[in-house]
This record gives structure tokens, C-alpha cells and sequence, in this order.
């Protein structure tokens, strides 16, 4: 125990000592959060489309009303002799709208017309909303026409959790997850690597200090930067995304305290097992953040991940703590919903941790 | 004149270079590997797509009528009757345990008042904590509901009323796959950013080593140092260029309807632009750990902030315009416009002409520091 | 005396290459044993199987009875690189090591203040180790492996690099703990140190050859050895050709001002030397006989088993210019260099002849290699005007650059590449010929015992070929000046004397060089010296020139307790007077030197030393190295 308490304080001191890197460490995990938080989102609005009236009547003008109306799109000037595809070429539109020349006339002979939506589909989410959008527009429209009969069946749509669909209630727990999934091992990674590098990891190796010590040691002094970090960021995360708790925190407390010490314990296993540091780095960065980026189902749902790919998602500490904290901070599920998460978090650190420990049981130079 | 060519102090340069390269394993992997790796596992996994969505019903009717519309849902292809409810408690614990994306409730009196040709209200329950997937599954539910209630006046009444139809065409990605705009859009990054970091690398690594007062002893001029360090990385990573669009087509069925010729051009540009950004970094630093964590300042913005990914329109509107000053944007822009638009430099131009300003600046900027640095 | 440290047929493959051949070492408790050898000998495997930091591949070695691995809390280890925190201060880097061996905090406190008043170091205790100077920072090791008292202290090569006032310091550090009980196993490339050891053993190509006192080796050679003085130094090296044709004489060995004869009787040999140097017109001015040094020893048993290189002339093919009598190569006018508020370099005054050898001396720190970077326009100066190779206005042309070749202290090759490709791409750069590069290369091979080798990466290659490589690398393209900042530093004796066989022969030549290293022997063959201390530029002159310039005499003392001896005096005059010098004592004295034996004589005896031999010897280059920093120190 001793032993665990001199290696943190070394670790401490070391760390405080470069003030670069403190700074780096505190700041780095909000500037992350903070940007993801903002660009990173799938929730258009405003898409600039193109109309090509060919008709020029009353009606007309009305269903390109009804586009306007809609939030999704904005309509933008097009040349009168421009092709409409030309817009979607030059990435002027996402789509372009062409209203063919009888469209009152058929409409009051009562035959059914149709407006041509030619949709940009290289986004193939944004050309599904647009899609959706499409339908609803028409129907819309149809409906003020005909003003005749109600329609037989009247759905009322109620958005749950989050109604304004703010993607921020959405995307802000899960980001403030993959924020802390990338400084707090990469951190460890380094100052394990170092010693590795430097040879320093000498010194340590005939002081007869047990591998466990040495460990231990090192994965408090980063949990300890590792808290910092999540407080910081929290603190963050809770104007900048309008979240609170919703119920119940202690699930959210406890796994935070276990993702933390996960992701620290990786990045131990990764820097006894790699005694290079732009090598360390590397896998620190490929592993966490990569992964946590794409497989947490931060903003991909994971249901879509092919069913090959799916497990390595269940490797991923991250995946189970967007879980954690969505539910906490927009669905107040608490313990009934969320009881796995600490369980299996408790477990892949338990893994990791023996996995570095493994590496570096010996406490010798491999040769 | 030849020889004088061969004599030429860049090859021993550019040799040695190539040979560092050749022997370190790791770079090698890290610049062949996730043009592949990364493509692949991007590709399939960032997948927005909303399919299947589980549904829970709460049938009070218990009626033909109720049962109609269930079926209408059963029948689109977007929800999956989960299971059946006997409350609405029942069904909203159920949303909130996350068993469920939406739920339906059809009242009691939903029978009655079809009889009566009345408006007969249903409810609709999404969860939209996750806001695209909520409005995704709200647009398609408005279009069952909405086709059931065209089927019911159609029944109801002979006469068609005159209506107007959305044709919708999809251009360029009939299917709607989603990897073909993650592909299109990962190629430049992955290009710019294995170019930043290879060159980072190779380049404070001789600062790091010493070698580097070794090298600023011989007569060697910056020019030729800094060319002969740039060129290997440029060729191998000229390489991927022609990698990524391989396996994208292999795997993913990413059309090249465009020419080839601009995209691989745009692409050597872009590993410039990596490269001049990765020796800017560099000259920054002191050693390789450094040089890594700077680039944790400068690779997120790139990556996030050019709608290689996720649209561009999704961002926040001032936050848009700042795309432009992305190299990988206007990369995304022009694979996206070569691949699977088939447009050429005619369209393209403006994004062209960024990437060679981009990378005429880069480049520039990095051979200044760079020179700055060694005298 | 128990045992204190059993190896049995130690040994270790790396890849398939055998490091160590089945070494047995006993080492008894309270000795200092030293293992000595070449370059790539296989010493630093011992070390790290003894530390426990690694496995054997068979054999077994026990430390009072204990296995390796067991026996980690009672052994302390110093490997060759400095393994401190850098960015921890002096004193945190001592509590966390005795931390880590469970001391108490009083403990740490007390050993820790203790120690770094032992080393002279006690000012320095909130200093980071980073900014320690070399020689510091080896002691601060040291103090570092003595805070938990270990019973065993196994040092490797802890004095490469570090000054001779520092390693001076350092050793009488060590003998200080040894007299404590404490065993010790030392390497070392220096065999004057070697001398201070108990026992020694001569570790050759994996394999141990000889292990005895020092005294026993000497012993063993079963030569006598003749030291002889030239009248003009730069006849030296014509002198060693003739001689080593002489069959009476089994083996000639330079020593800086000094040629060391190994004859089986002494009355033959210096005959034997007169008439043949006669015969050549060379004048030799001093006779000494003695018992051969532990060095002597060395190298006649290396030159025994194969271990010397080959010195095969430089392939030269250019002829330098006509040049103007005493025109100058490399010259400073007030040189300076500031870092911040730290004047790391005030106002230095260099000029070096084409053809001449310069040596730039001080103790670590003192900034000698600030100033050689200036003088090759690596980093630019604060003041002053400089001239190199005929230019005074840009340094960094690539014409001036062509002319120069530089070997850094910093290790100098590309480490990923092969010996073959960092050839090639020397020769490239400096655009040597296409029809001289095969020539060179293979030049470059032989000289540094790598023939055949090319293809070997040169990470795995150990320190000292290494040294010889880059010489050869930064000498390929015939430059006429030539820096060279510490190119000896941890490499063998043996080597070193290639070394410098090869540095003279450039100087013939007319190539200009400048040139430092901690070795002050080699410096006597310099043309001319320059001592720095910090940043000044203290004393300079040839380096017949510094000695007379020191005042006083230097009296040598053989006695039965070196050790104690130095001690007992230390105490009663100042500190730079007396030095170690193997198993040696040099004593500085003002007074006639006859009148100063007797005293030291009668001092030494009330603590009941004996007095061996006593004589007046003139200054080496070491003794005016040391009293020059020492006095330099004691002023300020």
C-alpha cells in the first residue's frame, strides 16, 4: 500500500510538473466535447432546395408556400433557364422541385397531378428526411385543397424525452461519454511508456516493487486527473447542452466512477504492453476514441452496426456509459434500466487491468 | 547532364528517407492499414439508417377497424409490432426502459367513431431522445397513417378526388446506402490525416533522435531536406488514394462515375495539404509526444468540421461557413462529385482551385518554418 | 569472507546472437570488483541478470544465497544511462525511490541529506535532475541506489561521460562505502578506476580471460614496463612505428606525452630503444622503469587475444590547396553565447591552424559544446565574429559546409538504418565521387572491425563501434576542418588509440580540428589545449605550455592504503592538491618538493600508512585539468 501511495504521489507531482500538459489534460476533454457537441449531428433543417414552377398560378405558388413553410427546407433562387439537376451537381440544392406546367388546371379538372422531387441522395439520411418530408408536403397540401372531408383516422404525434427534437438531449450526454473516453488512458499510456522509454522502468524493476504496486499506483494518480476532468467537464456539459438529472444519479455516479477507472486501466494495459510512446499513443487513440466514436451508438445507432462488427461494440466501456448517462440526464430510467452498466463496466476494467498486469508480472526486461 | 541529376544531393536524401520509412513497421501499417481498416469498419458502422423500429400497441378497440391499422404499421417495412400492452403505463415504462422506439395507442371509442365517419384520434408515441431516429419514425408513421386514410376515403367515396403526388427521384444513390457517403467522405480524411501524421512523426523524430545537427552539418540545402522528406510519404500515400477507392468499390459498391484522373489529383493534394499541416506541427514541437498531442488540437476540428460524415447542414449556421477553410470539405465535396455524381472539373472547379490554394499555403507556410527552423 | 554474489556458467542469447558465453564470477562480501573489457564484451548483460531485470537463458546467479529476483531489495543498480526523472527535483527523486523501498520518512530524509552532503550536492536538492550536469546527475544515481543501504551495488559504467573531477569525486564516493561493507561490481571503460578496484576481471567476447587483484594482472604479464619521454611529441608517433620492429620490445602503447614499453628486462630494452631512435634522429628524453599499470595489462591481453583494430590508411584522393603558410581555419573573435540571463559562453578567443589539433577541456557544463556548435554555425552566436574554413560572413553555406566534417556528441547515425545505407547516404549527401565510394566505404568498415557487418541495423550495435562509424561518416568526403565533440567518450582503450592513430594522421594532412573529451591523456596529443570553466576560456597553450604554466610540484605517492591516504590529507590541505590516480597519490606542493615528502612522509605515518615510493614527477595534463577546475570552483 505504501508502495502504491509513493508511486501515485511520484505520478502527481510528475504531472503537475509540466504545465503544458495539465493544461492540455484539463482543457483538451471540453474543447472536445464542446466541438463534437456542436457539428457533430444528423438533425438537418434549413436544406437549401430549388423550385421550378412551370405553371405560375395560384395554386402553384400555394404548394411552394407549403415548402416554405416547412422547416426542413429552404428555397433558393434558381436562373430561369438552369436545368434543375445542374443545382444538385454544383451543390447549390438537396433537392429540386419542378412543378410541371398544368398543375391547376389538372387539379381542377380533378386529375391527379404530380410534382417531380429529384432528392440529392448522397446523403442517404438526409435524402430519407427529405423523403419523408416530401410525402408529408404533398399531403399537407392535398389536405388544404380538398378542406373537404377530416381525415377518417387523426394521429397524434407526441415526441417523447425530447420533444423539441433537440439533438442536443440526444448527442450532449453521449459526447460528454466519448469526451472523457480519449485524455484520461492516453495520459496513463504516456507516463507508462515513458518509463519504458526512458528506462527509467529500471530503476522501478529493482526496487522490488510488485507489478500490482506499480500499477495501482499510477492508475490512482490518473483517476485522480481522470475525476478532475469529468468534473470540469460536467460542468460544461450541463449549460451548454440544457441537460439535468433526470432521477435518480447515484447509477450515473457510480458508473461514471467505473468508466473512468476502465478507461485508465486501458490505457495502463496499453502502455505496459507498448514501451513506446508515439506507439502508445497511437493505440490509445485508435482504440479509444475511435471506437468509442463509432460503436458507442453515440450518434449511429448501434442496431445498425452489422451483426459481425456488433461485438466488438460490447468491448467498448464507452457504449455502456452513453447508455448510463442518456438514461440519466433524458429518461430517468435509473437502477431498473441501468443495473448492467456498473456490472459490466466493473468487469472490462477488471479485464484490462489484469491483461497490464500480465505484461508486466515479471517485471524484467524482455528479451 | 545526367549526372548531374544522379549526383544530385536530394536522392541520398530521398533514399534515406525511404529506407527510415521501409524500416519502421509501425508507420508503414499505420499508412496502408486504415485506408482499408478504417474504410471498412466506418463504412458499415456509421449508419444512421431507421429501419425496423419496435413498436408497442395499446389496443383498447380490439376492433376490425383497429386491427386494420395495426396491420398498416405491421405491413410498412419501418415498424416491427414489439408487443401488445393492456395500459398506457404499461407501454410508456416500457419506452422509457428503452424495450421500445414508438408506441401506438388506439382509444376505445376508435371503432365508434369510424362508424360515424368522425375523425377518429389515435396516439402516436416516439421516443426521440435520439432527435433524427424521433423524426425519421414520425415522418413515417404520417405516411401510413396518411395511406390508410387515402385507402379509407377511396372505399368511402367513387368519385378520386384530385390530388397532388410527390414523385420523388433519388439522384445519384438510388439505393440510399449510407456507406457510399461515409466512404466518399472518409477517403480525404483519412488522407490529410495520415499525411499530418506521418510527416509529424518522421519529422520531429530526427529533432528528437540528435541526428537532426548531424544532417545541418552537410551540405545539404532545406530545400532539398524538406523535399526529399516530403516525397515518400507523398508517393505511399498516393498509393491509398487508389486503395480506398479499390475497396470502397469492392465492398461497399461506391460507383466511380467521374474521372479518375481528378480524383486522384485532388487526392495527391490533399495528402500535400496532410503533409504540410504535419510538418507545420512539427516544427512546433520537440519531441514525437508532443507533436501527437498538438495534433489532438488541430485533427478533431478537421475531421468534425467538414461534413465528411455527419451533413453539414446539421451544424450550427455560423458554424458553417468555417467548413469552407477545410481542405477535407472540399475533398468530400469533390469524391462525392467524381464518384457518385459524375460531374467534372467544369462543376468542381471552385473546390479544386481550394485544395490547390489550400495546399499551395501549406506547403508554403511548412517550407518557410521548416527553413526558419534549420538556420 | 562469505560470498556475496555466485554465477554459474551464466548464460545469454539475444536472437540467436550469444551475448554471454558461460561466466562464473564469486565475489565476496565488502569487495569492489570491477569488470573490465572492450566494447560490445557482453558486461551490460551481466549487469542486467544480476539487477534481476532480466532472465538468464541458463545459468544461475545468487546473491547471498538469494536468487536474482529475490534479491532486489538489498541491491542497488546504476545502469550506463542516466535513469532518473528527469522533471522531478532532486530531492523528489530520492524520496520516491526510498518510498518505493518502503523507507520511513525519517529515513529518506536523513540518508537523503547524508548522501548529498557526501557528493557535495546539498545546494542543489530543488534542482530538477534534468538540469543537473552530467557528472551530478550520476551521483544523484547514486544516491538514489544508496538510500535503501543496499547490500550490493552494481554499477555500469557510471563515469562515461562525466569529468575527471566528478569521476575523482564519484570513486572516492564508492571507496568511502566500500570500506562500509558494502560489495560492489563495477564496469568500466576507464582503467584507471579499474585500478582502484579490489579484484578485476577481463571480460573479452562473452567470456571471462582473467579475474585477480590488480596487482595479480599486473603480475601475470610478467613484463616490466619502460616509459619514455620524447624531446618533441609529434616524433612520438614515428617513434612507436620503430619500436614496435624491435624484437626485444614485446609491445609499444602510446600514452598521450608517453610511450609505454612492455620489455622482459628493462637494462635490455632501454638499450635496445636508444640505439634504435638514435639511429633515426629521434630524441628521447626520459627513461622511467616500473611495474606495468593494470592498463598496460589491458591492452597487451586484448592485442593477445585479437581484440585491436585495424588503422588502415585513409583512402585520400584529393590534394588540399596550396594554402598560406599559418592560415587559419577555425577562428573566434569574443564569442558569445546567452540563454536567457545565463551566459553559457563569455567572450572566447579561438584560432586554429590548418594541420593542428585543438582541444577544447572542462568539466561538465563548462560549455565547450555551445561553443563548438557556434564555431561550426550550428546555432548562431550572441556576440563576436567568427571565420570558418576562409569564410567570416555565412557559415551555413553549403561550400563552407562541404569542407567541414562534424561528429556531434549526441549520437550521430540514423539508428533504423544499416551500417551499409547510413554509408551510402553520407556519401551521397556529401556527394563523394561515384568511383571513390566503394573505396571509402570499405575504409570505413575496417577501421571500425565491421568488415563484412554492413548489413547489420545499427541500433543493435553497441556504443563504441557505433563512435568509430560515425568518425568514419563524418570523414568520408575529405573535410579540412574537423569537429569533433567527445568521439571517445565510452569507447575502449584499445579503440581509442585506433582513434587517435587516425585523428593524427588527418592533422598531418593539414585537416584542422577541434576536438574535446574527458580522456586528459589523449588531449597530450593535442597541439594546443584550451581549458574551459564556466564559459570562460581559463588557460590555453600546447600542452607543454599549461603544465609549466602551473606553479609548484607534483609529488607521486605509492602507498599500502591509497585510499585512506588521500582521505587523511583531504583533510588537512585543500582539496585540489591531492588526487587519485589509479592506485597512485598526486600531491600538489608549493615548497621544494624534497623538503614536502618527508613531511607528507611523517603524516602519513602517524596514521600508520607506509610510504612505498615518493617522488617529484612532472604535471600530466589530468593534474593540471584538476587544479584548474578545482580552483576555479573554489573561487566562485
Amino acid at each position: 500500500m505504501k508502495r502504491i501511495i509513493a508511486q501515485t504521489r511520484k505520478e502527481l507531482t510528475q504531472f503537475s510538473r509540466d504545465r503544458l500538459t495539465v493544461v492540455l489534460a484539463l482543457v483538451l476533454p471540453m474543447i472536445l466535447m464542446w466541438l463534437i457537441g456542436s457539428s457533430v449531428s444528423l438533425t438537418v433543417s434549413d436544406l437549401p432546395v430549388v423550385v421550378q414552377d412551370f405553371d405560375q398560378t395560384p395554386t402553384s405558388r400555394r404548394y411552394v408556400e407549403t415548402i416554405r413553410a416547412s422547416l426542413t427546407f429552404r428555397i433558393v433562387p434558381l436562373p430561369i433557364t438552369a436545368a434543375p439537376e445542374s443545382a444538385l451537381d454544383k451543390e447549390k440544392a438537396r433537392a429540386a422541385i419542378v412543378i410541371p406546367a398544368d398543375f391547376e388546371a389538372d387539379l381542377k379538372r380533378g386529375k391527379s397531378t404530380e410534382v417531380q422531387w429529384l432528392i440529392d441522395g448522397t446523403d442517404a439520411n438526409t435524402a430519407n428526411v427529405m423523403r419523408n418530408n416530401a410525402a408529408m408536403i404533398s399531403q399537407a397540401f392535398n389536405q388544404q385543397n380538398a378542406a373537404s372531408v377530416a381525415p377518417a383516422i387523426n394521429a397524434e404525434m407526441r415526441f417523447w424525452f425530447n420533444p423539441g427534437h433537440d439533438s442536443n438531449q440526444y448527442i450532449g450526454p453521449a459526447v460528454f461519454a466519448v469526451g472523457l473516453a480519449l485524455f484520461p488512458p492516453l495520459l496513463v499510456a504516456l507516463a507508462m511508456s515513458r518509463e519504458g522509454e526512458q528506462k527509467t522502468i529500471l530503476q522501478v524493476y529493482v526496487a522490488s516493487i510488485h507489478a500490482h504496486e506499480y500499477l495501482l499506483g499510477k492508475i490512482l494518480a490518473y483517476m485522480i486527473v481522470a475525476i478532475g476532468e469529468w468534473v470540469l467537464t460536467l460542468a460544461l456539459a450541463i449549460p451548454m447542452f440544457g441537460i439535468w438529472f433526470k432521477g435518480d444519479p447515484t447509477v450515473f455516479l457510480i458508473s461514471s466512477f467505473l468508466y473512468l477507472f476502465c478507461n485508465v486501466c486501458f490505457g495502463a494495459m496499453a502502455g505496459a504492453s507498448i514501451p513506446n510512446q508515439a506507439a502508445a499513443i497511437q493505440a490509445v487513440q485508435n482504440v479509444c476514441f475511435l471506437l468509442s466514436f463509432l460503436l458507442s451508438g453515440f450518434v449511429f445507432p448501434i442496431s445498425n452496426i452489422p451483426s459481425w462488427l456488433r461485438w466488438v461494440s460490447g468491448l467498448v466501456p464507452a457504449r455502456y456509459f452513453v447508455e448510463v448517462s442518456r438514461d440519466v440526464f433524458v429518461r430517468g430510467g435509473g437502477w431498473p434500466a441501468t443495473w448492467h452498466v456498473p456490472v459490466v463496466l466493473a468487469f472490462l476494467s477488471l479485464a484490462f487491468l489484469f491483461k497490464g498486469w500480465m505484461s508486466l508480472r515479471k517485471m524484467q526486461i524482455d528479451a | 547532364m545526367s549526372d548531374r541529376f544522379f549526383n544530385w544531393r536530394f536522392w541520398p536524401l530521398f533514399f534515406k528517407e525511404l529506407n527510415e520509412l521501409r524500416r519502421n513497421r509501425r508507420l508503414i501499417g499505420m499508412m496502408l492499414l486504415p485506408p482499408t481498416l478504417n474504410l471498412v469498419l466506418l463504412g458499415f458502422a456509421m449508419n444512421p439508417e431507421v429501419t425496423d423500429l419496435r413498436l408497442g400497441i395499446v389496443d383498447e378497440s380490439r376492433s376490425a377497424e383497429s386491427r386494420e391499422l395495426i396491420s398498416a404499421f405491421a405491413e410498412s417495412k419501418s415498424f416491427v409490432p414489439a408487443a401488445y400492452y393492456s395500459s398506457v403505463e404499461e407501454l410508456t415504462r416500457a419506452l422509457s426502459g428503452g424495450e421500445l422506439e414508438a408506441g401506438l395507442v388506439v382509444p376505445s371509442d376508435f371503432a365508434k367513431k369510424r362508424a360515424r365517419h368522425e375523425s377518429a384520434e389515435v396516439q402516436l408515441l416516439v421516443d426521440s431522445v435520439n432527435s433524427n431516429t424521433g423524426s425519421i419514425a414520425g415522418g413515417y408513421a404520417a405516411r401510413v397513417v396518411g395511406a390508410l386514410n387515402e385507402k379509407i376515403s377511396l372505399n368511402r367515396t367513387s368519385v378520386q378526388p384530385a390530388r397532388a403526388e410527390s414523385r420523388v427521384s433519388l439522384f445519384y444513390n438510388a439505393g440510399l446506402q449510407n456507406s457510399w457517403f461515409i466512404v466518399t467522405g472518409m477517403i480525404g480524411m483519412l488522407l490529410v490525416m495520415l499525411g499530418s501524421l506521418v510527416a509529424s512523426a518522421s519529422m520531429v523524430k530526427e529533432k528528437e533522435v540528435g541526428t537532426v545537427e548531424q544532417l545541418l552539418m552537410t551540405p545539404a540545402g532545406s530545400a532539398e531536406i524538406i523535399l526529399a522528406k516530403m516525397a515518400p510519404i507523398f508517393l505511399l500515400l498516393s498509393v491509398d488514394i487508389g486503395l480506398s477507392t479499390l475497396v470502397g468499390n469492392f465492398v461497399f459498391g461506391v460507383p466511380l462515375r467521374g474521372s479518375f484522373t481528378l480524383l486522384y489529383f485532388s487526392g495527391m493534394l490533399c495528402v500535400l495539404s496532410g503533409i504540410g499541416i504535419g510538418t507545420i506541427i512539427a516544427t512546433f514541437t520537440r519531441s514525437q509526444q508532443q507533436a501527437q498531442l498538438m495534433s489532438f488540437f488541430v485533427n478533431p476540428p478537421l475531421s468534425m468540421l467538414s461534413g465528411a460524415t455527419t451533413p453539414i447542414e446539421a451544424m450550427p449556421q455560423w458554424m458553417q461557413p468555417l467548413t469552407n477553410l477545410n481542405p477535407v470539405k472540399h475533398f468530400a465535396v469533390l469524391a462525392r462529385g467524381v464518384m457518385l455524381k459524375g460531374v467534372g472539373l467544369e462543376v468542381l472547379y471552385p473546390n479544386f482551385l481550394a485544395l490547390v490554394v489550400f495546399t499551395i499555403i501549406l506547403v508554403g507556410v511548412s517550407a518557410w518554418r521548416f527553413r526558419k527552423q534549420l538556420n | 569472507m562469505s560470498a556475496a554474489i555466485q554465477v554459474r556458467n551464466l548464460v545469454k542469447n539475444y536472437n540467436g546472437f550469444e551475448a554471454v558465453k558461460g561466466v562464473d564470477l564469486d565475489i565476496s562480501a565488502g569487495e569492489i570488483f570491477g569488470i573490465i573489457g572492450p566494447d560490445g564484451a557482453g558486461k551490460t548483460s551481466v549487469f542486467q541478470v544480476l539487477g534481476g531485470v532480466m532472465e538468464p537463458t541458463s545459468g544461475e546467479a545468487r546473491m547471498y544465497g538469494k536468487s536474482t529476483v529475490d534479491a532486489r531489495p538489498f541491491v542497488g543498480y546504476l545502469t550506463q544511462t542516466f535513469s532518473l526523472y528527469q522533471d522531478l527535483s532532486v530531492a523528489e527523486n530520492l524520496r520516491y525511490v526510498g518510498q518505493l523501498r518502503l523507507l520511513k520518512r525519517r529515513q529518506i530524509e536523513e540518508r537523503g541529506e547524508h548522501y548529498l552532503q557526501m557528493f557535495d550536492m546539498a545546494r542543489f536538492k530543488d534542482r530538477l535532475a534534468g538540469s543537473l550536469s552530467g557528472g551530478m546527475k550520476q551521483k544523484l544515481a547514486l544516491a538514489c541506489a544508496l538510500i535503501a543501504e543496499p547490500k550490493i551495488l552494481l554499477l555500469d559504467e557510471p563515469t562515461t561521460g562525466v569529468d575527471p573531477v566528478s569521476r575523482r569525486e564519484f570513486w572516492d564516493a564508492l571507496a568511502g562505502l566500500a570500506t562500509g561493507g558494502m560489495t560492489m561490481v563495477v564496469a568500466t571503460p576507464y582503467l584507471d578506476e579499474a585500478e582502484r578496484c579490489h579484484r578485476v576481471a577481463l571480460m573479452y567476447d562473452g567470456e571471462i580471460h582473467q579475474t585477480g587483484t590488480p596487482a595479480e594482472i599486473r603480475e601475470q604479464l610478467g613484463l616490466q614496463r619502460l616509459e619514455v619521454r620524447a624531446a618533441d611529441l609529434a616524433q612520438l608517433g614515428a617513434a612507436e612505428d620503430i619500436l614496435n620492429r624491435i624484437p626485444s620490445i614485446n609491445d609499444v602503447q602510446r600514452f598521450g606525452d608517453r610511450l609505454d614499453l612492455m620489455v622482459a628486462n628493462v637494462e635490455v630494452g632501454e638499450q635496445a630503444t636508444r640505439d634504435a631512435l638514435g639511429a633515426a634522429g629521434i630524441q628521447a628524453t626520459e627513461f622511467k622503469s616500473g611495474a606495468p599499470t593494470l592498463e598496460n595489462s589491458f591492452v597487451a591481453k586484448l592485442r593477445e587475444l585479437g581484440g585491436e583494430l585495424k588503422t588502415s590508411p585513409f583512402p585520400r584522393r584529393r590534394q588540399f590547396r596550396e594554402r598560406a603558410a599559418d592560415a587559419i581555419a577555425i577562428g573566434a573573435h569574443d564569442l558569445g553565447k546567452r540563454f536567457g540571463s545565463f551566459n553559457a559562453v563569455k567572450n572566447i578567443n579561438i584560432e586554429v591552424k590548418y594541420g593542428e589539433i585543438y582541444g577544447l577541456l572542462g568539466a561538465n557544463g563548462a560549455g565547450k559544446t555551445t561553443t563548438i556548435k557556434m564555431l561550426c554555425g550550428l546555432i548562431g552566436a550572441s556576440s563576436g565574429k567568427m571565420e570558418l574554413a576562409g569564410e567570416s560572413g555565412s557559415l551555413r553555406s553549403s561550400f563552407v559546409r562541404q569542407r567541414i566534417g562534424y561528429m556531434s556528441q549526441k549520437f550521430s547515425l540514423y539508428d533504423d538504418l544499416t551500417i551499409e545505407e547510413n554509408l551510402n547516404f553520407f556519401a551521397g549527401v556529401y556527394q563523394v565521387p561515384r568511383e571513390e565510394r566503394e573505396e571509402k566505404k570499405r575504409w570505413v568498415l575496417e577501421i571500425s572491425g565491421l568488415e563484412g557487418k554492413g548489413d547489420l541495423v545499427t541500433c543493435s550495435l553497441p556504443g563504441g563501434w557505433k563512435q568509430r562509424v560515425a568518425f568514419g561518416c563524418a570523414v568520408m568526403h575529405e573535410p579540412s576542418v574537423l569537429f569533433l565533440d567527445e568521439p571517445t567518450s565510452g569507447v575502449d582503450p584499445l579503440a581509442r588509440r585506433a582513434f587517435w592513430k587516425m585523428i593524427n594522421g588527418f592533422a598531418d594532412r593539414g585537416v584542422a580540428v577541434l576536438i574535446t573529451t574527458h580522456y586528459l591523456e589523449e588531449a597530450e596529443q593535442c597541439n594546443r589545449l584550451g581549458f574551459m570553466v564556466a564559459g570562460e576560456l581559463v588557460a590555453e597553450g600546447t600542452p607543454s605550455g599549461v603544465k609549466a604554466a602551473q606553479g609548484g610540484h607534483l609529488i607521486e605517492l605509492i602507498t599500502d592504503e591509497p585510499q585512506a591516504a588521500a582521505d587523511l590529507l583531504k583533510h588537512t590541505r585543500e582539496r585540489w592538491r591531492i588526487s587519485l590516480f589509479g592506485d597512485r597519490l598526486h600531491v600538489v606542493v608549493d615548497a621544494n618538493a624534497e623538503f614536502e615528502i618527508e613531511g607528507l612522509k611523517k603524516e602519513l605515518a602517524t596514521a600508520n600508512i607506509s610510504v612505498l615510493e615518493a617522488y617529484e614527477m612532472p604535471y600530466s595534463l589530468e593534474d593540471v585539468f584538476i587544479s584548474v577546475v578545482e580552483k576555479a570552483r573554489n573561487r566562485g
